[in-house]
């Protein structure tokens, strides 16, 4: 058990690639490839089991990190495989090895062709994904990160829909654009820490976090500047913040049920997390002074998001388009710079994974049936599917921010968080914080429309085309996928604290670090969990 | 100089075992065509007496490599340092990998194959001799070597008219490069006095003539910069490489251009380095320096909005190598500028391992694309691999690792290649060199496209006409196999290389450390 828990994330890391050698093997040796789903399950599931080891430790100290490992890797430029967990990525794996044996099931019957790349594809990912919010070596980082990328261009291209070449080669090269000016960035910051050591340089975070807080390494405010936006660039295209945004439509609406599952569960995660990992400790000062142009961005997007996704007439890409507006409200929360804002652009991520995860989920369910995606196709369906319906009502609900469900808590965290914030203050008097606010607000009302008018178009009335009254209800492994989705939602909606428990003591790390170097005083915005769950 | 030359007479200093390698290589040359001439008809032989040659060869290298290094042998003629020995090892896969991945077009198009594997071993001794050459008379005698040997080799399908005209071009404008260089290294002998490196570069500080020096050096980047395919001096590579059989094409793309840099980067980072308190050695640098980083960025976005372009696999990869010589010149000008002498080492460790690394990617590639070419590499466009991803997915899965290996993707050795050269580029701080790194870097990103649609056509594409696997023989099962757990096992452990390379014991670099 020692020997688990003391290597505990490069097992996680490690054990879906050996899952995905495992499947390829099988194929050679067997030359079947109707059992790789069964290792698939096996392997994120038994994934899945080892991460709740995470619970075993509490919560690190601040700045520490628990079970970490630092092995050299590359002595001869000194980058070495350093990986931990803090309260920052803590529920993030758990939501990686969680959302994994679900995306798994989904992929079931919908996968019919060349089945064992498919999920050999899948475990990759799952190890990428796991890597990147584990690891505290940017190279390593920076290698997980691209690593991600040629899994889902896989998945994407492959078993995609009709246009899912074009679809996939976007998505591939707007990640990669971003993530390789950020790999220069990487690499100047081993130099600028060299010089600034008077020694070898470095890619570890914590030790050139220490020395930026020591203040031995100070950033001149153009080289700042500039690395600032060379990180900011490859996240802000990965969550994506608009106008960077425009590949995520194609990529999720193209994207086998799996496959945007975990784009919109977990891969766009690695952007905000990366955010608020690299770019908020190492850059305060840029992140401060840049936190307009990303609260308008992210406004932008929520507002932008919302219209675009109310008049789609095709069923997956609307909900892509609710993710745009979803993650501007991340995004929001995190620039907002106040405890509760970060909390809840944290807490977000995590209900976007479920919800939105969730909803391609549910509306793969369909196009498994009709395929087609084509809103005005459906109507009805209430009457013929109604466990279907029932599902995907609370799910939508969910994503909408009703009260008892998690939507609810982040989305309220992230506007009180705005509207405390002290981040927009032109002055004393003009302060433009209630305004942002409000403008998310709007944005919550215009997701209760949109996917409001996308349930009784395809749910309500009489069912208008022959075909669908012959659709048969949900079987049980579709109803055990949802099962776990739907007690995440009520928990996360009903008791956050331990939740916010965990983040709490990164979150506040982060915002001293941001908000504390501006020389002012720091707002003490207490978070008081217990009046949440009295509300 | 009188007496200088004098006592060099006296004592000659001609210590066989430290060109032990080269000769063994140059023997295995001799005998291979012997052979060819007494029994001509088994011809396997001729290319298992290479391997072994090359084995034998390669060994010797390994073995020298814990010499505590005398620095220079044969009158201060031949190099003795990890410049030398790294490269020669880069030079000696290369020439192996040749070999295994020409036995099946050897046989489907009839070539001679003792004369072609003497060939070719004869080439490998010219670049070996690159490496080593520590003046500037065996660097272009080594050159000349493998040049010739390189034009008859692009030559070897005679009946073909696309192959005769590839080695044509290639021997007249190569020809005219030689000669550019051996005008630069003329006027560099006027200036210095000198064509020994070392000595040039005491002498460089007080050169008497510095208008001849600056001169010299500019037609020495000319000549180089045509071996090595640098923009504008590239426009040969297209042609030559698309005519020329596809094994050769691998080999032409690694192999000259690797030796040419070891040269390029011996004569000028080692041989015009700055000098402090000298005018004329600063502007000589200065000048080198920016001028290599400015065709470097040419170069890097030449060869990658052309390959883009390209339809023709061949003609793509040929791009590519442009773009790739551009990469590989951003660690060369990160080498001019290193401050200690441990840095520069590093930094041309970080070029050999680039070179190692593309060498070993491309021949990889190159087999598969002539394995599925056919005869005459008749099917070597785009269209041609519309959807063989999953009909022969071991071929398919080794040529997109090699792909993502090229475009620099983590876990590919092509990756950690990029970074080494990157950094020593960064590290000096130099606005232009920084420039030459963002574009190298925007340059990758522009690969990412015609790489990509490799993977694109063969796994995302459906294929229309019917269409069955290639019978791979062993050699090339070998040599492809060889190349891509090479590609990936470096894309992880290349710890060990990197430190061979550098010369960096582990000690040493702890103490660096700590310090």
């Amino acid at each position: 058990m020692d020997l688990i828990t003391q290597n505990l994330l490069t097992i996680l890391i490690l054990l879906p690639t050996v899952g995905a050698i495992g499947a390829i093997v099988y194929q050679a040796v067997t030359k079947t490839d109707s059992h790789q789903k069964w290792i698939a399950l096996v392997v994120t599931l038994l994934n899945f089991a080892i991460s709740l080891l995470l619970f075993t430790r509490g919560v690190p100290a601040i700045g520490g990190f628990e079970f970490e490992q630092n092995v050299p890797w590359i002595s001869a430029i000194h980058t070495n495989f350093h990986v931990g967990v803090d309260g920052l990525s803590f529920w993030l794996v758990l939501l990686t090895t969680f959302i994994m044996p679900l995306s798994v099931l989904c992929a079931w019957t919908a996968v019919e062709k060349k089945k064992t790349a498919f999920y050999a594809s899948l475990l990759l990912l799952e190890s990428a994904m796991l890597g990147v919010f584990v690891t505290l070596d940017l190279l390593v980082f920076y290698l997980f990160f691209e690593a991600s990328l040629i899994p889902m261009f896989l998945l994407i291209g492959v078993w995609g829909g009709k246009n899912r070449i074009y679809a996939a080669v976007k998505f591939f090269i707007f990640t990669a654009v971003g993530s390789l000016l950020m790999l220069v960035a990487i690499i100047a910051l081993y130099y600028i820490y060299a010089g600034a050591m008077h020694g070898t340089g470095s890619f570890d975070f914590v030790e050139i976090l220490a020395a930026m807080q020591s203040g031995k390494l100070v950033l001149g405010s153009e080289a700042g500047m500039l690395l600032f936006f060379a990180f900011a660039l490859a996240f802000a295209i990965k969550v994506p913040i608009f106008p960077v945004h425009t590949w995520l439509p194609d990529a999720h609406t193209e994207a086998p049920t799996a496959g945007s599952v975990i784009l919109a569960a977990i891969l766009l995660k690695m952007g905000t997390y990366g955010l608020m990992r690299f770019n908020f400790a190492f850059f305060p000062d840029q992140a401060r002074e840049t936190a307009w142009i990303f609260i308008i961005l992210a406004v932008i997007g929520i507002i932008y998001g919302a219209l675009v996704a109310m008049v789609q007439p095709d069923w997956k890409r609307l909900i892509a388009y609710t993710s745009v507006a979803h993650m501007g409200f991340v995004v929001l929360g995190m620039f907002s710079f106040t405890e509760l804002g970060m909390q809840g652009a944290v807490y977000q991520m995590l209900n976007h994974g479920v919800s939105t995860g969730a909803l391609f989920i549910l509306v793969g369910f369909a196009y498994e049936r009709r395929h087609t995606r084509e809103i005005t196709e459906y109507g009805g369906l209430a009457n013929v599917m109604p466990n279907y319906a029932a599902i995907f009502i609370i799910t939508t609900m969910s994503s909408i921010g009703l009260p008892f469900l998690n939507g609810f808590v982040g989305e309220f965290l992230i506007m009180v968080g705005m509207f405390k914030s002290s981040i927009l203050n032109v002055t004393d008097t003009t302060n433009w914080n209630y305004v942002a606010a409000m403008a998310a607000g709007i944005g919550v009302i215009l997701a209760a429309v949109y996917l409001l008018w996308l349930v009784q178009r395809v749910f309500f009335g009489k069912v208008t085309h022959a075909e669908n009254k012959k659709l048969t209800d949900l079987n049980a492994r579709e109803i055990g996928i949802m099962i776990p989705l739907l007690v995440a939602m009520v928990v996360m909606g009903v008791y956050p604290r331990p939740f916010l428990e965990r983040t709490d003591r990164a979150i506040k790390t982060i915002e001293a670090r941001v908000m504390k170097s501006a020389g002012g005083a720091v707002e003490k915005t207490e978070l008081d969990t217990k009046a949440l769950e009295n509300r | 100089m009188s007496n200088f030359l004098l006592a060099q007479l006296t004592t000659p200093n001609a210590d066989v075992t430290v060109i032990l390698p080269e000769i063994v290589i140059a023997v295995a040359g001799i005998v291979v065509m012997l052979y060819d001439s007494f029994f001509p008809k088994q011809r396997a032989v001729s290319g298992a007496i290479g391997m072994a040659g090359i084995l034998v060869s390669a060994v010797l290298l390994v073995s020298m490599w814990g010499d505590t290094f005398s620095g220079t042998a044969w009158s201060g003629m031949i190099a003795h340092d990890n410049l030398r020995l790294s490269f020669g090892l880069v030079f000696l896969m290369i020439a192996a990998m040749t070999i295994l991945a020409s036995t099946l077009w050897v046989e489907i198009e009839g070539v001679p194959v003792g004369e072609y594997h003497a060939i070719l071993l004869f080439a490998t001794f010219g670049m070996m001799m690159m490496a080593a050459g520590n003046d500037l008379v065996v660097i272009f005698l080594g050159l000349e070597t493998s040049s010739i040997a390189t034009y008859v080799m692009a030559g070897l399908r005679k009946g073909d008219l696309r192959s005769n005209e590839s080695a044509l071009k290639y021997f007249v404008l190569g020809s005219f490069a030689s000669a550019f260089l051996l005008y630069g290294m003329a006027l560099v002998y006027g200036a210095t006095g000198t064509t020994n490196i070392p000595l040039i570069a005491a002498s460089v500080g007080a050169a008497k003539f510095p208008a001849l020096l600056l001169i010299g050096s500019a037609m020495m980047i000319v000549g180089f910069g045509f071996k090595v395919a640098l923009a504008p001096f590239h426009v040969w590579t297209p042609d030559v490489y698309e005519g020329a059989p596809a094994p050769i094409t691998g080999f032409m793309a690694a192999g000259p251009k690797a030796a040419a840099f070891s040269s390029f980067l011996r004569v000028f980072v080692l041989g015009f380095p700055l000098v402090a308190g000298a005018e004329a050695a600063g502007l000589l640098h200065e000048t080198w320096i920016s001028l290599l980083a400015v065709l470097g960025i040419i170069t890097i976005l030449f060869g990658n909005v052309a390959a883009i372009l390209q339809n023709n696999i061949k003609r793509m990869l040929a791009y590519s190598s442009i773009a790739h010589a551009g990469y590989a010149t951003v660690g060369f000008v990160g080498a001019g500028l290193a401050k200690t002498a441990a840095e520069r080492n590093e930094a041309i460790a970080a070029v050999a391992f680039y070179l190692f690394v593309y060498a070993i990617t491309n021949l990889g590639a190159f087999a598969v694309v002539s394995l599925l070419g056919q005869r005459n590499d008749r099917r070597a466009d785009f269209e041609d691999y519309n959807g063989i991803g999953f009909k022969a997915p071991l071929l398919s899965f080794s040529l997109s690792v090699f792909m993502l290996s090229l475009l620099g993707m983590p876990l590919t050795a092509g990756f950690i290649g990029k970074v080494l050269v990157f950094r020593p580029a960064l590290e000096s701080g130099n606005v232009l060199l920084v420039t030459l790194v963002v574009v190298a870097v925007i340059g990758s990103a522009i690969s990412a496209y015609y790489y990509l649609r490799l993977l694109v056509v063969m796994f995302f594409r459906e294929r229309a006409v019917e269409w069955t696997p290639p019978r791979v023989p062993s050699p090339l099962t070998t040599a492809i196999a060889a190349a891509v757990i090479a590609v990936l096992y470096f894309g992880i452990f290349s710890n060990g290389l990197i430190r061979k390379f550098s010369g960096t014991t582990p000690q040493a670099a702890e103490v660096r450390a700590e310090r």
